[in-house]
């Protein structure tokens, strides 16, 4: 039963990671220096009066003992009790709950869209391996991953954005136009485009070169050659055979990556204003407003975590060799 | 492959170009970066070899500015990853048993912390500036080169010769910063150069999403103005948008030439090993 065992580790491990961020999140903004009470209320701070730094100190329980202070923390970290955020006036639990699925949104079709559009580009390259290309393909990559993700989504927007117009400028969504059913799905769509091209265009990279790697493997194995003399056209080794083994890389790449895939979506959802976590923490950012940055972290995070989580528990419906490897 | 080892001289000769622009920028910069003049959105032009931004800072000026922080904080970063992950991938490898599970538990640790925001909320409760930034990228990015440096180091400690030094009794130090390290060295200086390239791609992120010093010129910071200033809509994005943007991309891609050629260099080595 070390299957079994296995997976007990894995969710260990991504339980202390958890609670390593709660604790971390906790301790931060503690152990540095600044009086707490400026970090809670922003620039405010010098037009208050003794007794009002008081109340704001018993607010937020900051007169308690720390040990006090950290089980106050989770009971309120569990109960979504998360306090406001003085920068967006509005209780920080209602601003990070309309934010997500924005993000989730875009970085889930990122990633199907990048790892379809990679691992098909890869065995094409593979399976038309030529020197000259080769060069042209490592010359390409080097180029596409050498430029700032946030750079090529400016590009963008300013092109077929502003001097174009044939995308809108920002947000996920027309803030006046009253769009339902199908309208309302081709004005999201209309939406997603520009961030999801910037993010496939910058993302699908290492999907290929895990691809095409992976192919090159699997196309020189004796079972291919195999399969081609039994006469099964080449099209479906490619399909049946070939493809099917690529996944399998594809998709640990993935699971490596999944968590850079969902908070690299920060600097892109920055440029195009998308309303999701990203730039809920970047505005968070910008108005120091430190309550907020700390619970866009503790989301991102959590999130980021329970995607791994997923990857590591998909991998063997990816990979059947794992499957049931440890029962007799 | 001889067209792979070319690649990296001729990003070694881009690498040294774009330092000593770094380093001579006073003397070559026609103004000086931070001075804003009345001259504001001016289209590059004579005046102004790549116009002005929005307060009439001449751009041109910035960047060569520009090139000095980048740098720094790249090279600074990738030193502190670079050293956190040798030192504590040659323990793990080098005594294997109880310092390896915890240290390998540690690595994977680090490995699964989600890196944008951690980078993000350990920045944003710091003082901006050179050093920190460096430091916060530079312990935040240790773990990879942590696990290929223990797995050469296993090998490594195999060999004939450090078995021999051992049994006369060297001390595991001397072995360790004397014999291991110089084998490692190939290594070491291949992620080196892939560290140097994310610790500049990390900082331009982080001062694009306004987590930089504003006492600093950087690339990241230019576009965080760019970008706040919302010059994309204007036509002002064509000399102050895309200039940054390519000088970090160059950078970037001079660093990726450099480690392509060390990669190669690896291989062959390897090959007259074995």
């Amino acid at each position: 039963m070390t299957e079994r065992r296995e997976m007990r580790k894995r969710i260990l491990h991504y339980l202390l990671l958890l609670a390593l961020v709660i604790t971390v999140n906790f301790f931060l903004p503690r152990l540095l220096p600044g009086s707490p009470i400026k970090t809670l209320t922003g620039e405010e701070v010098g037009s208050l009066t003794a007794a009002e730094k008081q109340g704001i100190l018993a607010a937020y329980d900051l007169d308690k003992p720390l040990g006090k202070q950290f089980l106050l923390y989770l009971r309120n970290l569990f109960t979504l009790n998360w306090g406001n955020s003085y920068s967006k006036r509005q209780p920080i639990w209602r601003l990070i709950r309309s934010r997500t699925g924005w993000t989730l949104l875009l970085a889930g079709s990122n990633l199907l869209v990048s790892t379809v559009i990679g691992s098909l580009l890869g065995l094409f390259a593979a399976s038309h391996r030529q020197s000259r290309r080769g060069a042209a393909a490592l010359i390409g990559s080097t180029v596409i991953s050498s430029l700032p993700s946030f750079w090529v989504a400016m590009i963008l927007l300013s092109v077929f954005g502003a001097q174009l117009g044939w995308f809108p400028l920002y947000g996920a969504y027309d803030l006046w136009g009253k769009y339902t059913g199908f309208a309302r799905f081709l004005d999201i769509l209309r939406h997603l485009a520009l961030p999801l091209i910037t993010m496939v265009f910058t993302s699908f990279m290492m999907f290929f070169t895990t691809a095409r790697y992976g192919a090159l493997q699997v196309l020189s194995d004796d079972y291919i050659k195999m399969a081609y003399m039994r006469g099964i056209s080449p099209g479906r080794v490619r399909r049946a055979y070939v493809l099917r083994n690529t996944w399998i890389p594809v998709f640990t790449m993935v699971m490596l990556d999944v968590g850079y895939l969902l908070s690299g979506s920060v600097l892109i959802e920055t440029v195009f204003s998308y309303p999701g976590l990203g730039s809920l923490m970047q505005e968070a950012v910008r108005a120091r407003d430190y309550p907020l940055i700390q619970y866009t972290f503790l989301v991102s995070s959590t999130l980021t975590i329970f995607a791994m989580f997923l990857a590591d528990l998909c991998q063997p419906l990816v990979d059947p060799r794992l499957r049931g490897a440890g029962d007799e | 492959m001889p067209a792979m080892n070319n690649l990296g001289k001729v990003g070694v000769v881009l690498l040294a170009f774009i330092l000593l622009i770094a380093l001579f920028a006073p003397q070559l910069a026609p103004y000086d970066p931070h001075k804003s003049s009345p001259q504001n959105y001016q289209a590059p032009g004579k005046e102004h070899f790549l116009g002005t931004n929005d307060i009439g800072q001449d751009i041109f000026s910035e960047l060569l500015f520009g090139a000095r922080t980048s740098l720094l904080i790249g090279f600074l970063s990738a030193l502190i990853s670079i050293a956190l992950g040798t030192l504590i991938g040659m323990l793990a490898g080098w005594f294997e048993g109880g310092t390896d599970r915890w240290l390998m538990k540690l690595t994977a640790f680090f490995m699964t912390i989600p890196y944008l925001p951690a980078v993000i909320i350990l920045s944003a409760f710091t003082r901006p500036g050179i050093i920190s930034t460096s430091v916060i990228l530079g312990i935040m990015s240790w773990p990879a080169t942590a696990r290929i440096v223990r797995s050469e180091t296993m090998t490594l400690k195999k060999r004939e010769y450090i078995q021999v030094c051992k049994a006369m009794g060297a001390p595991d130090r001397y072995l360790l910063f004397r014999h291991i390290v110089k084998e490692l060295m190939p290594l070491i200086m291949y992620r080196a150069a892939a560290r140097v390239r994310a610790g500049i791609l990390g900082e331009s992120s982080l001062s694009f999403l306004g987590l930089g010093s504003a006492a600093q010129k950087s690339w990241g910071t230019m576009l965080y103005y760019a970008q706040a200033k919302n010059a994309l809509l204007t036509k002002a994005w064509v000399w102050w948008v895309l200039p940054p943007g390519l000088c970090i991309a160059l950078v970037s891609c001079a660093l990726s030439m450099i480690s392509y050629g060390a990669e190669t260099r690896l291989d062959r080595r390897m090959e007259d090993l074995l």
